[in-house]
């Protein structure tokens, strides 16, 4: 395991105007195991502690509580063995806007130990696998979104690390860069780096991780696989508008096809295995029993329907 | 931890190589005042010359560099509080004071560098001081860059607002500057102004530069101005590689 951590927690101290101090339960007792060479990530709303947990196991916050063992050390008591081992990608990027993207480059690989020529040489392989070597001399304020967060990437890769926090990697990149950072990711994990990232996009953490856990006010509510998690509820949702939502979730929630029915406002999700051979069958009983449908749509189950089913509410909606 | 400060000041030297302009106008405030104040104090001085004036003057003029640039070089790092720089450093190799060490090292050499310029102009106005002198003088712009480089790294890392900064910054420095002798010596001024401006570091900048420049070295004003920004540099370095750690809340 390249990340062991039990009952992580962190509270702050926030200053609410003059002299009124508030405790604010950052994170309240996470415990993850990451497994060399896997793509871990953990999924949930902003504001839900995943930016705290990776700067916990980045050795940046010290833990309130729990212990935590990053590449076989331990994050607070042996925090400088555990820097020379990582990389660590923060959400703002840390990139200085005001020097070549190559001059933070070298220097970074000048802090881990290199001499001039090895650190011009690894600035070299990292600007040529992320094609950033047309930009590298120019001043970082310069480059695009999608070009700066390359070099962050390349910064944060430079010690060669065995372990890759990636904090909300692809927040406010398009979809052309999003993709290709993907691609860069998963490359890392075929080189044999392990990478811990955060997000709240769902199709990143479905479409990118081997295994997640699901975040949410601070607590694990979920953990496994992708796949997995959605085998735990059915992989079909039918989704409904309707005149009367309460009465079609009643109707619905007796028909023997269906595993699970949620009510989200006006929004009602019937969960069913094999949606396309039980669709028929659902708007009948729903014309039978007199309910008018207003829209309705089959679809796979997505990881939102497991953040819902664990959390109450779904992830597109939870702030 | 040596390597590691020496790394950080020459990428700072790099950035400052790129960007020149900003130290040279830095500059622009001591000549203007050598230029069109100095000589406004021909009269007070016992033989009535300009370059008189210079000898009381210019150490001021040096003064005025390290407290209108090197108070405001910690504006930059306030932005690195934001853009992920510092939290990128601070779980990297790197021994953390050096983080600040090598950015203050760098304050230090473009404010000797300053000076240098600043007492070229004063020169070619007709100052005339021993090399010793002038030396001496530039190791007390250094020390004096330390403690106010420090000083403004640590505001900038506690304070982490521009706008804050500003207002602090400015809220202290006039008073600093008044109660420092450094437009008139405080000697013309009365007796509890002397007691007040004994509080003042600078005032101790200021009298040890004019001892100097008036070749007075036996004056004990110039090793208490020594000593004072050392402890004064510690100091403030401490406070600001702790104020780093809290970056992390």
């Amino acid at each position: 395991m390249i990340i062991e951590a039990q009952g992580l927690r962190k509270t702050f101290t926030a200053r609410r105007g003059r002299g009124k101090a508030e405790e604010v339960e950052a994170v309240r007792g996470i415990d993850l195991s990451v497994g060399e060479g896997e793509i871990f990530a953990a999924l949930g709303p902003n504001g839900a502690g995943k930016t705290t947990t990776v700067r916990m196991l980045a050795t940046f916050t010290v833990p309130t509580a729990g212990t935590a063992r990053v590449a076989g050390y331990d994050v607070v008591t042996d925090a400088a063995k555990v820097r020379e081992r990582i990389g660590y990608v923060s959400q703002a990027g840390g990139v200085d806007d005001n020097a070549p993207g190559l001059e933070s480059l070298v220097l970074a690989a000048r802090l881990a130990g290199a001499s001039r020529r090895d650190a011009l040489a690894r600035a070299g392989e990292l600007l040529e696998t992320f094609s950033l070597t047309e930009v590298a001399n120019r001043p970082a304020r310069t480059l695009s979104g999608g070009q700066k967060r390359r070099f962050a990437l390349a910064i944060g890769l430079v010690n060669r690390p065995p372990l890759v926090f990636l904090d909300e990697p692809t927040t406010g990149l398009d979809p052309q860069n999003r993709a290709n950072l993907w691609e860069e990711i998963r490359a890392l994990r075929d080189a044999g780096t392990s990478v811990l990232l955060t997000t709240h996009y769902l199709d990143e953490a479905d479409a990118l991780c081997d295994r997640l856990v699901i975040i949410d006010h601070g607590l694990i509510v979920a953990e496994g696989t992708p796949g997995g998690l959605k085998k735990e509820i059915a992989g079909d949702v039918v989704t409904l508008r309707t005149d009367d939502p309460a009465a079609a979730r009643e109707l619905l929630a007796a028909q023997p096809y269906i595993a699970e029915t949620r009510l989200e406002g006006e929004v009602l999700r019937a969960y069913l295995d094999d949606g396309e051979h039980s669709l028929p069958a659902l708007l009948r009983a729903l014309e039978s029993g007199g309910v008018s449908i207003g829209s309705i749509s089959l679809d796979r189950a997505t990881l939102d329907d497991v953040f819902l089913k664990h959390t109450g509410r779904s992830l597109r909606d939870a702030a | 931890m040596l390597r590691h400060t020496m790394l950080f000041l020459g990428y700072e030297l790099g950035n400052l190589r790129r960007n020149p302009a900003w130290p040279l106008l830095g500059i622009m405030q001591p000549v203007l005042y050598l230029l069109l104040f100095a000589p406004l104090l021909t009269k007070l001085t016992p033989g009535g010359t300009l370059s008189e004036a210079l000898v009381v003057f210019t150490p001021a003029a040096l003064v005025m560099i390290a407290l209108f640039g090197s108070m405001f070089t910690g504006f930059g790092m306030i932005n690195e509080t934001r853009n992920g720089v510092l939290e990128r450093l601070a779980v990297s190799q790197a021994w953390r004071p050096s983080i600040v060490l090598g950015r203050v090292a760098k304050d230090m050499i473009m404010l000797v560098l300053q000076s240098l310029l600043v007492l070229g102009v004063a020169s070619l106005m007709g100052l005339r001081i021993s090399l010793s002198a002038m030396g001496l003088m530039l190791l007390l712009m250094a020390v004096t860059g330390l403690f106010a480089a420090n000083l403004s790294y640590g505001l900038a890392l506690s304070i982490r607002d521009e706008n804050g900064m500003s207002q602090i910054v400015q809220f202290f420095l006039l008073p600093l500057m008044l109660l420092s002798g450094l437009m008139l010596p405080i000697s013309l001024g009365p007796d509890w102004m002397q007691a007040v401006a004994k509080f003042n570091p600078l005032y101790y900048a200021v009298e040890a530069g004019r001892a100097l420049f008036a070749g007075d070295f036996s004056s004990g004003t110039i090793p208490t101005a020594f000593a004072l920004f050392l402890v004064l540099g510690v100091l403030t370095l401490t406070w600001s590689v702790r104020s780093l750690r809290k970056l992390a809340g």
